[in-house]
């Protein structure tokens, strides 16, 4: 079962309550603006447009910061939270690069840093069956958690019955290859900072096609290069052989 | 009595106090305050010259040391020869700072040796960290035989001669690798690198400019190793070194051409934009003007010129690793990211101390060949060094151009949809909309004039089957948890203009705000 979450944002209010018990579950300080996402709020509202709009990991399905890492420090659980193993991070922040929604940020001010973004409270919650804070504070259920199936049907119910209301699409079934965090809006999602008009591959595969051939380049390469010594070496030898057949032709004429 | 002879100070040496006095203070700062202290380095932009430069600029300039092994070891062109133990020192010179470069960057260095046995064979990072520290083994195995000689280790040396040709062999395989890995890097962000440098086809581009950045490398290393130490320049083998250049810079030009035309990006080039006004100049400078240099005869044969050439060519290759990781990255980033004095400091440490242990590698290992060896004296045109040499080059240069136009066949093409398996997990509590949870009563602070305390009630205000919530929040009432209640966070003034709960309660959606009392509670 695919633990997601579903953020309607025309029932968002702002109140923020998810930022704050975000905050309060993961130690972080209650006076950094949750406003934007960074390393000290790993769920933001940002208002744009007069709307709401929940900011955080979108737990993608195949996510491209986990393949990103290279000592595997992100990675995609059973629940569907993609979470982050600070011990085995080295700091090349290459996920922060990769992520397509630039979510994961940087502890910059910290001597000792870390990578910080939202892992759906797999720890403190998830494992245990619970339901993450931010979805379970907020009063208007403008965030919910469940399975991810059921919230896309959910989704598609709220559209059919109220089709003036919502936009005709359901954010994060398709967009990066699926995304467990998926999203209902007024207006086109466009307008509200979300990429749209991307491919839905995962990401990636756009590295894995090229990782893959490595093996196909080492053999070959290493054949051809081998290969080549070998004819040229041959051909060195002979020629050489020849030269001292002519220089002992030569020898015996003379003499 | 002994005379103390004090080290001479020249304009140089004072320079290189001052580079590595900031340096030192930078490094200070960088690891006692942090990345953000000591960089411009932040969530949109995290990746700067450290990592473009120090590390993309400087493994790709590093790349002479392959091209060249694999000239005189595979392909058994001894012209040059000559040039293959500086090639080799500046390779794994440049190959070990890069290195050292890196503990600046990563957040937590002393991590650098975990994919060692943390694995994650689908990252490109952790190939690239895997090639580079394989590479740079073969490069001091390659060394080593510089060390053994001086030392006089007769046997070792011995033996790491018969091991040349593997180790060139493996050499040029991991060289191969990393180059392109460091351009597979940014295949993963097609939406953030800009489209005049994004293709699926990056690693072959950064494998194919690494040789020119290799090969112009050399050329101007021992331009300048022969001014400053006067060792014999090898110049006809340089010259022939040209005219391999000018043939894989139009090949570079023609796939970067392919690639952009494939992506619809030509459209691009002449747009005006600052990012289309770099892209000229990188192609002008790497590839075009050196192109018609070297063509040119007169320039071809001349010292000066080969160097002039070789410096476009460096510039150019330079500007295009800047041009991905930083002018294209920082086109999607929405900031304008210039590097801090501190991360200049460090770069040019580290830049400087390369030139310094080359000049001491120089001076104290047997570097150059001695001015006897036939090398240095009768130019033999490429041609004659064996013809079979050099028709198997032509050979495999075909074939590396079949390979190269099925691997872009390969990459341009559609990838089949995989279909993601249905992942048996432990079931989770699902959670649906129950019901709402409404804040508790509010009590607003009194004003001087008020005429009795104003509670307000959620209840009575939201209808438990179509809640409405955005219908006030925010637009009317912003929520901060210190303004909820508070003096003046709703205004008399705005309700008898209609707005907050004057929007409502006008008389008739609902009682008229000039029925105070039925909000104001007297005391």
């Amino acid at each position: 079962m695919n633990a997601a979450i579903l953020n309607d944002m025309t029932k968002c209010i702002g109140c923020k309550a998810c930022t704050l018990a975000c905050k309060e579950v993961n130690g972080l300080p209650k006076d950094a603006s949750s406003d934007v996402l960074s390393s000290k709020s790993w769920v933001a509202v940002e208002q744009k447009n007069g709307i709401n709009i929940k900011r955080q990991c979108m737990h993608c399905n195949e996510p491209a910061c986990a393949s990103a890492c290279p000592v595997g420090a992100l990675e995609k659980t059973e629940t569907g939270a993609v979470v982050y193993d600070a011990s085995k991070c080295m700091g090349c922040r290459y996920c922060l690069i990769a992520c397509p929604f630039s979510i994961p940020k940087y502890e910059w001010d910290k001597t000792l840093p870390k990578v910080t973004k939202c892992v759906m409270c797999y720890e403190n919650a998830l494992k245990k069956g619970e339901q993450p804070a931010c979805t379970s504070v907020c009063p208007t259920g403008a965030t919910i958690f469940g399975d991810r199936d059921e919230l896309i049907q959910e989704a598609k119910n709220r559209i059919a019955n109220n089709p003036d209301k919502y936009v005709d699409h359901i954010y994060g079934i398709k967009e990066a290859g699926g995304t467990s965090v998926i999203y209902l809006s007024s207006v086109p999602f466009a307008e509200l900072g979300f990429p749209v008009d991307r491919e839905e591959e995962p990401y990636p595969k756009l590295t894995w096609k090229v990782l893959s051939q490595i093996p196909n380049i080492v053999s070959t390469g290493g054949i051809l290069l081998l290969g080549s010594w070998w004819v040229i070496n041959r051909r060195m030898k002979l020629e050489n052989e020849r030269n001292q057949n002519n220089i002992d032709d030569d020898n015996i004429i003379e003499s | 009595m002994k005379e103390i002879k004090l080290p001479k100070v020249t304009f140089w040496r004072a320079v290189l106090v001052i580079i590595w006095t900031l340096g030192l203070y930078a490094t200070f700062i960088r690891f006692t305050k942090g990345l953000g202290a000591a960089t411009n380095l932040s969530d949109q932009f995290p990746w700067g010259i450290w990592i473009g430069f120090d590390i993309l600029v400087g493994v790709g300039l590093a790349a002479g040391g392959f091209v060249i092994t694999a000239f005189v070891y595979i392909f058994n062109v001894k012209d040059f020869k000559a040039i293959s133990r500086p090639t080799v020192l500046t390779a794994f010179l440049g190959y070990v700072l890069v290195i050292f470069a890196l503990m600046f960057d990563l957040g937590l260095p002393y991590n650098v040796w975990h994919p060692i046995i943390m694995w994650n064979p689908h990252s490109v990072m952790f190939e690239v960290g895997w090639c580079v520290m394989l590479y740079t083994t073969v490069l001091f195995l390659e060394f080593s035989p510089l060390l053994l000689e001086r030392f006089g280790f007769k046997k070792p040396l011995a033996i790491m001669r018969k091991l040349i040709l593997p180790l060139v062999i493996l050499g040029v395989l991991f060289s191969t690798l990393h180059q392109s890995s460091l351009g597979t890097l940014y295949v993963i962000v097609p939406d953030k690198l800009h489209p005049l440098w994004y293709t699926g086809l990056l690693p072959l581009l950064f494998f194919i400019s690494a040789i020119c950045g290799g090969l112009a490398m050399v050329i101007f290393e021992s331009y300048t190793s022969a001014r400053a130490f006067g060792k014999e320049l090898e110049f006809p083998i340089l010259a022939q070194l040209s005219r391999i250049l000018v043939v894989v810079l139009f090949l570079l030009l023609f796939i970067r051409y392919r690639t952009l035309a494939a992506n619809n990006a030509l459209q691009y080039i002449f747009d005006g934009s600052k990012e289309s006004i770099y892209f000229l100049v990188e192609i002008s400078i790497g590839i075009i003007i050196p192109v018609i240099l070297f063509l040119i005869p007169k320039i071809r044969n001349n010292r000066a010129g080969l160097f002039l050439g070789a410096v476009f060519v460096l510039i150019g290759f330079i500007m295009n690793r800047l041009n991905v990781s930083i002018t294209g990255m920082a086109w999607s980033s929405g900031v304008n990211y210039f590097p801090t004095w501190m991360e200049v400091a460090i770069t040019a440490s580290i830049v400087s101390a390369g030139f310094v242990i080359f000049r001491y590698a120089t001076k104290h290992l047997p570097i150059f060949p001695d001015k006897e060896s036939e090398a240095a004296k009768v130019p033999p045109p490429l041609i004659s060094a064996g013809r079979s040499g050099s028709r198997v080059i032509m050979v495999l240069g075909s074939l590396l151009l079949i390979v190269s136009v099925g691997l872009a066949l390969e990459f341009s093409s559609k990838s089949k949809t995989e279909v993601i398996p249905e992942e048996q997990s432990e079931p989770v509590k699902n959670v649906m909309p129950a019901e709402l949870s409404l804040p508790a009563p509010i009590e607003f602070e009194m004003g001087e004039d008020s005429p009795g305390v104003v509670t307000f009630t959620h209840e009575t205000h939201v209808d438990p089957d179509e809640p409405n919530c955005t219908g006030c929040h925010t637009g009317m009432f912003n929520i901060k948890p210190d303004k909820v209640g508070a003096l003046g966070s709703v205004s008399m003034e705005k309700l008898y203009e209609n707005q907050q709960c004057g929007k409502c309660h006008n008389g008739d959606d609902s009682f008229s705000v000039e029925e105070c009392e039925f909000c104001h509670y007297a005391e």
